[in-house]
């Protein structure tokens, strides 16, 4: 698989500063994108590479925290570096519990927002990649019969053969049938690696 | 008049009882003067109905009406000793009967209207009386609410004098709010491009052609914040207020009576040192004011510390020349060094914990703005005098 080539976008009502945050992020080697308002970057088709947002707090029409919510509620996962004129710490831990990646106040110094954004692509990329993989293991969890399920669910609470038979009625010679089918179908090259698949799938459902 | 039925009987009695009496004496008189005098049982009678009409009222009058015929009947209209009345007597006697009626009727009457003229006397002097504490209610109610409206005149006086202040303390907390986001938009633009220009320039092959449009754009970034800075200069020229011929002397007085408080509290004495029959001059006398108030506050401020000498503070007003005015602030405080003394007027340049900066600075622009100068110099005894010119407006 190709590395794709991460995009940084950059919301910021003020053409000064989009144009000044796009030439230092550029001049880096990062692919730029730049809206002036929130509504213009929603209305946008996102390409589906690892990237970042550095949003402007103070915006007219959808504020840069509004917008943290409404991608949120979107199920739109993207790390948001906050910049803001006026930094007080309520609005800061408001955006930082919302799961903000960084809060920086105007004027920015480049470095420390050209750290923040390598830090975001790092972490985004970690995201998505994660997300494939739970991706791939639910697509093949969900082939597995309600019967193989049954199995499996007491195969990862480490029941023995005998015990699972008993506790679901059917001979053991099945039970091994059906193990043996969920670990094929699972792709599971050990008892260990299906626990290991199990438990992360249980996890990303939680969140 | 409410009574209870005991002595309502008692007093039926008494009426009743004394007509019968009154009529008895009547006829023991009328017999025992009868030899002498004639036949005096008209008087007599007469007069018992009379008094029993008039002490008793119309009932028992009626009795001594009816006891009255009854005696005459049976003692003076012949044939005597017998309560047969001969005809010939008849006219004599229904006379009689007739006169007693009416004088009956008469008394009730008289007695019927004095009682009801008494009745209205006593019900007008209830009313009156109920009138006048209503009057005096409505009196006492008028004073009270005299003194209220009086109080909350004052009230209103001092909030309308606090809220005065609050507006130009919280126009000058907006307006700093403001000025900082308005200023601090461009100088975020202008870091922002001087960055990538530096990381354009600081690349293996420098971008000389992004480095550039970079500096440009940090140019422009930097020129528009002094834009902003300008605007508001103008801002603030123009919101000078209108100006009017004001005495000096009097605006440091009303200054003073502001300060007093401060003063004592920090065991400042303030002298006066004012020379009459200055020339007015034309300004804003709430911005002079607040230039005075100003320094006398930094001066009150500036002997906190001091305990080896008295904490003076001296208001003077002076004629400069044929047409200017000086009024100068003397402390005795801590004085000025010299690195204060050269940024003294800086903005935001402040000696105190809690201060802003912004006091010399405002003032001197408003002086300015008034054609005047402001400046200030150590003592040599210690301590410090700020002072500033005015034209006169008289000219």
């Amino acid at each position: 698989m190709k590395e794709q080539e991460p995009v940084v976008f950059v919301i910021d009502d003020d053409r000064m500063i989009r144009d000044g945050l796009q030439s230092l992020i550029r001049s880096v080697g990062l692919r730029v994108e730049t809206f002036p308002s929130a509504q213009e970057f929603l209305s946008m088709k996102r390409p589906d590479v690892p990237a970042c947002l550095i949003l402007d707090v103070r915006m007219p029409g959808l504020s840069g925290l509004d917008l943290q919510l409404k991608l949120r509620d979107g199920g739109i996962p993207i790390p948001i570096i906050f910049i803001t004129g006026h930094g007080d710490i309520p609005m800061s831990v408001r955006a930082m519990k919302e799961g903000a990646h960084e809060f920086l106040t105007k004027p920015v110094r480049g470095q420390d927002l050209l750290d923040a954004v390598q830090k975001a692509i790092v972490s985004d990329r970690a995201l998505r990649q994660e997300r494939q993989e739970i991706g791939e293991i639910r697509g093949r969890f969900e082939s597995l019969t309600p019967r193989e399920i049954e199995v499996l669910n007491l195969v990862v609470a480490g029941l023995l053969n005998k015990q699972i038979a008993d506790q679901l009625g059917m001979s053991e010679l099945t039970v091994k049938t059906h193990r043996a089918h969920v670990m094929e179908k699972t792709q599971a090259d050990s008892l260990a690696q299906l626990v290991r698949m199990a438990e992360r799938l249980k996890a990303s459902a939680r969140k | 008049m409410p009574s209870n039925p005991e002595t309502t009987v008692k007093r039926e009695f008494f009426r009743y009882g004394l007509a019968i009496g009154l009529v008895f004496l009547a006829l023991l008189a009328s017999l025992a003067l009868q030899g002498s005098i004639g036949n005096p049982f008209w008087f007599f009678f007469s007069a018992a109905v009379i008094l029993s009409t008039w002490l008793g009222g119309t009932g028992p009058g009626w009795l001594a009406v009816f006891c009255s015929a009854l005696a005459v009947t049976y003692y003076f209209t012949p044939p005597l000793r017998s309560f047969a009345v001969a005809p010939s007597e008849f006219p004599y006697f229904v006379t009689f009967i007739a006169c007693e009626v009416g004088v009956n009727q008469l008394i009730s009457w008289r007695r019927r209207t004095e009682d009801s003229l008494r009745q209205a006397r006593d019900e007008l002097e209830v009313r009156v009386t109920e009138r006048t504490a209503e009057l005096k209610n409505a009196n006492d109610a008028l004073v009270r609410q005299m003194a209220e409206q009086k109080r909350t005149e004052d009230t209103l006086q001092t909030t309308r004098a606090e809220l005065a202040r609050a507006a130009r303390i919280t126009t000058i907390g907006e307006l700093t709010a403001s000025i900082a986001h308005e200023v601090n938009q461009p100088l975020a633009a202008v870091v922002a491009n001087a960055d990538a220009c530096v990381a354009w320039l600081s690349r293996e092959t420098p971008d000389l052609f992004e480095a550039r449009s970079a500096a440009e754009r940090a140019t422009q970034g930097a020129t528009r914040a002094s834009e902003v800075i300008a605007r508001i200069r103008s801002l603030i020229t123009k919101a000078t207020p209108g100006k009017s011929h004001v005495h000096i002397n009097q605006i440091i007085e009303q200054t003073i009576l502001i300060a007093e408080s401060q003063a004592a509290r920090n065991h400042v004495t303030i002298a006066l040192n004012l020379v009459p029959d200055l020339p007015v001059v034309l300004g804003d006398s709430i911005q002079l004011q607040q230039v005075i108030l100003n320094l006398v506050m930094n001066g009150i401020e500036a002997m906190t510390s001091v305990t080896d000498r008295p904490k003076l503070l001296t208001l003077r007003s002076a004629r400069e020349d044929k047409e200017q005015i000086r009024v100068s602030v003397q402390d005795s405080g801590i004085g000025l060094n010299e690195e204060v003394m050269s940024r003294l007027f800086e903005p935001f340049f402040t000696t105190r914990m809690q201060g802003m900066g912004m006091g010399l600075s405002i003032s001197r622009s408003i002086i300015e703005a008034h054609g005047g100068r402001l400046w200030g110099e150590s003592n040599g005894s210690g301590g410090a005098t700020f002072q500033f010119t005015l034209p006169g407006g008289d000219r």
